[in-house]
C-alpha cells in the first residue's frame, strides 16, 4: 500500500540529485574545457511481492553519471600561452598526486621557465616529459601538432593523449580529469592543438535553464501524487473503519 | 542542499569576474595596463557512487559512478601581457617598448619596482623620472641648457646641448625581464613587484636578445579590448542571473517537499 509513496521518494532523490548535477553545470558555464554532466537513471525492480497476485514494484535509481565530450567553443584570445586541442584528447599534468589530464589549456610559465597550468603543475610534452622554454627567446609558437619552436628552432612537442574510454575518466576538480591505473592513455599522433584559443565550457546555459524547469516541475508531480496517495489511503482508512 | 550551495559559488564567481572586468575597463586608457582575466576551475566531485563498483548480486558493475560536482572556483587572475598599441604622442621623454621588457624604477623605499608605462619626465635636478617622480634605473640626468634630447632603439640617450654641434652621450637606459611576467605583483600606479612566481629580473639592453626595443615619442596603450570586455561583461552578468536560479529551483523544490505532509 505505501509502496506509491517509496517509488515516489525514489524519484525525488534522483531529482534532488538531477537538480545537483544542474547546479553545478550551471556554475561552471564559464570554465574553460568543462564538460556537460547528467545523471543517467534506470529502474530498479524492488523486492519481490509478497502476494502471488501483486505485481512487482520498480523504483527509480541513478546509476551513473555520463559526461558530454562534445567540444566546447573556442574563443579566440590572442595569448600565445592560451592552448586547446581540437577534437578528441587532453593534455597531460603532472600533479602531486600523479598524472592528470585536462583540455583547460591556459598555461603560463614558471620561475623555472616550465610551461605549467594555472595552479603550477608542469604540462607533458608527447613523451610524458616537462617542457622548458627558453627564455632568452621569443614567445613561442605552437604548430598544429603541437610541435613548440621559439624563433623559429623547433624544440618540445606537445602531447595530446586519448583514452580508448572516456566514460572510465573521474573528474577530480580543478579541470583536472583522472584515468584509472587499468587504462593508460596513447599519444594522438593525429592531435590538433589551437595556439591562442581557449576552449570554452560545453554547457549550453538554454538546455540547463530547460532543465532545471523540468526538474522542479517533476519534482512537484511527485510530490503531488503521493499527497494523492496519502488522501487515499486516510480515506481508505476512514470508510473502512465506519463499516467496521 | 547541495544545489543552493553550488550555485552559491557560481555567483560568487560570477561577481569577482565583473570586479576584474571592471578594472579592466578603468583601465582602458591606462598607459602601459595589462588587462587581467579572471580563470575559473571546478570544485572537487563528491563520488557518491564509484565507477566500477558491482550493482547487484549477480555482478554487474556501475559503468560510470555517480560524481557530483560542488560548483565553481575562481582558480586565478592572470594578467594578459600581449603587446598594447603604441600611440604617438611626440613627446620627446615618452618611451614605450615594443616587445618584452619593463623599465626598473627605484621606489622611495629603496625597493626596485617594474613598469611599463613609459610617460616620463624630467625631476628638478634633470634626473629622468616616472610620472610619479620616482627615478628610473640606472639614474639618467639630462644636462640643463639641453635643447634636445634623442633616445634610441637599444637605449642611449644622448642630449644635445647649446653650443656643441654633436649630442653627447648622457646614460643608458636598461630593461628587465622576468621568466613569468603574469606572475609579477601588481601593487597600482602602473608599477609591479617581483616575486616568487616571476622569478629573478635579468637585466639587459633594449635590442638584445629575449628584449624588446624602445620607441622614443610613443606610450604603450592597454591592451584592454572594450568591445571584448563589454561583451564579457554581458556573459558575466547573465551566468549570474543563471545561477540565481539555480537557488530560485532548489527553493521551490525544498518548499515543495516541506509542503508534502498535509
Amino acid at each position: 500500500m505505501n509502496n506509491a509513496l517509496y517509488v515516489g521518494l525514489s524519484r525525488q532523490e534522483t531529482l534532488q540529485r538531477a537538480l545537483e548535477i544542474a547546479a553545478n553545470n550551471i556554475a561552471n558555464a564559464d570554465t574553460a574545457g568543462f564538460k556537460l554532466e547528467s545523471l543517467l537513471v534506470q529502474t530498479e525492480p524492488g523486492s519481490a511481492p509478497s502476494t502471488p497476485d501483486a505485481r512487482p514494484v520498480a523504483y527509480v535509481l541513478d546509476h551513473g553519471v555520463t559526461r558530454d565530450f562534445t567540444q566546447g567553443a573556442m574563443e579566440g584570445t590572442g595569448n600565445p600561452y592560451d592552448l586547446s586541442v581540437e577534437g578528441l584528447g587532453f593534455f597531460q599534468i603532472q600533479t602531486a598526486n600523479g598524472m592528470r589530464y585536462t583540455r583547460d589549456g591556459r598555461f603560463t610559465v614558471d620561475n623555472k621557465n616550465q610551461l605549467v597550468t594555472k595552479a603550477g603543475d608542469p604540462v607533458m610534452d608527447a613523451g610524458g616529459r616537462p617542457i622548458v622554454l627558453d627564455p632568452t627567446k621569443p614567445e613561442p609558437a605552437i604548430a598544429q601538432d603541437g610541435t613548440i619552436s621559439q624563433g623559429g628552432t623547433p624544440g618540445a612537442k606537445l602531447g595530446v593523449y586519448r583514452f580508448p574510454d572516456l566514460a572510465q575518466l573521474q573528474k577530480v576538480g580543478g579541470n583536472l580529469f583522472e584515468a584509472p591505473a587499468a587504462m593508460t592513455p596513447t599519444v594522438a599522433a593525429d592531435g590538433v592543438v589551437r595556439q591562442g584559443t581557449v576552449e570554452k565550457s560545453n554547457v549550453q546555459p538554454v538546455l540547463e535553464i530547460t532543465n532545471l524547469i523540468e526538474i522542479s516541475r517533476a519534482y512537484e508531480r511527485v510530490a503531488q501524487m503521493m499527497s494523492q496517495q496519502n488522501d487515499l489511503s486516510s480515506q481508505a482508512i476512514s470508510r473502512l473503519g465506519k463499516a467496521a | 542542499m547541495l544545489a543552493l550551495r553550488t550555485a552559491a559559488t557560481g555567483m560568487a564567481a560570477q561577481q569577482m569576474n565583473v570586479e576584474v572586468i571592471s578594472n579592466n575597463i578603468a583601465n582602458m586608457n591606462t598607459i602601459g595596463y595589462k588587462k587581467q582575466r579572471a580563470e575559473f576551475e571546478d570544485l572537487l566531485y563528491q563520488n557518491v557512487e564509484r565507477a566500477g563498483v558491482s550493482s547487484s548480486a549477480g555482478g554487474t558493475i556501475v559503468p560510470t559512478g555517480v560524481q557530483i560536482g560542488s560548483g565553481v572556483k575562481a582558480g586565478s587572475v592572470y594578467r594578459i601581457t600581449q603587446q598594447g598599441a603604441l600611440t604617438q604622442t611626440g613627446n620627446k621623454l615618452d618611451i614605450a617598448i615594443d616587445g618584452k621588457g619593463f623599465f626598473p624604477v627605484l621606489m622611495p623605499s629603496g625597493e626596485t619596482a617594474y613598469t611599463r608605462a613609459g610617460n616620463f619626465s624630467v625631476s628638478p635636478t634633470g634626473t629622468l623620472v616616472t610620472a610619479d617622480g620616482y627615478t628610473v634605473q640606472p639614474a639618467i640626468t639630462i644636462p640643463q641648457g639641453a635643447t634636445d634630447v634623442s633616445i634610441s632603439a637599444d637605449g642611449q640617450v644622448q642630449a644635445t646641448i647649446a653650443g656643441q654641434t654633436a649630442p653627447s652621450v648622457v646614460g643608458q637606459m636598461q630593461l628587465a625581464n622576468f621568466f613569468n611576467e603574469g606572475g609579477l605583483e601588481a601593487i597600482g600606479n602602473n608599477l609591479m613587484l617581483e616575486s616568487s612566481a616571476s622569478g629573478p629580473a635579468q637585466l639587459g639592453t633594449a635590442t638584445s636578445t629575449g628584449f624588446g626595443s624602445l620607441r622614443q615619442g610613443y606610450t604603450e596603450a592597454s591592451n584592454v579590448d572594450a568591445v571584448g570586455e563589454v561583451t564579457a561583461l554581458i556573459v558575466a552578468q547573465r551566468a549570474y542571473e543563471m545561477n540565481s536560479k539555480v537557488v530560485t529551483a532548489a527553493d521551490q523544490m525544498l518548499a515543495t517537499a516541506s509542503q508534502l505532509k498535509s
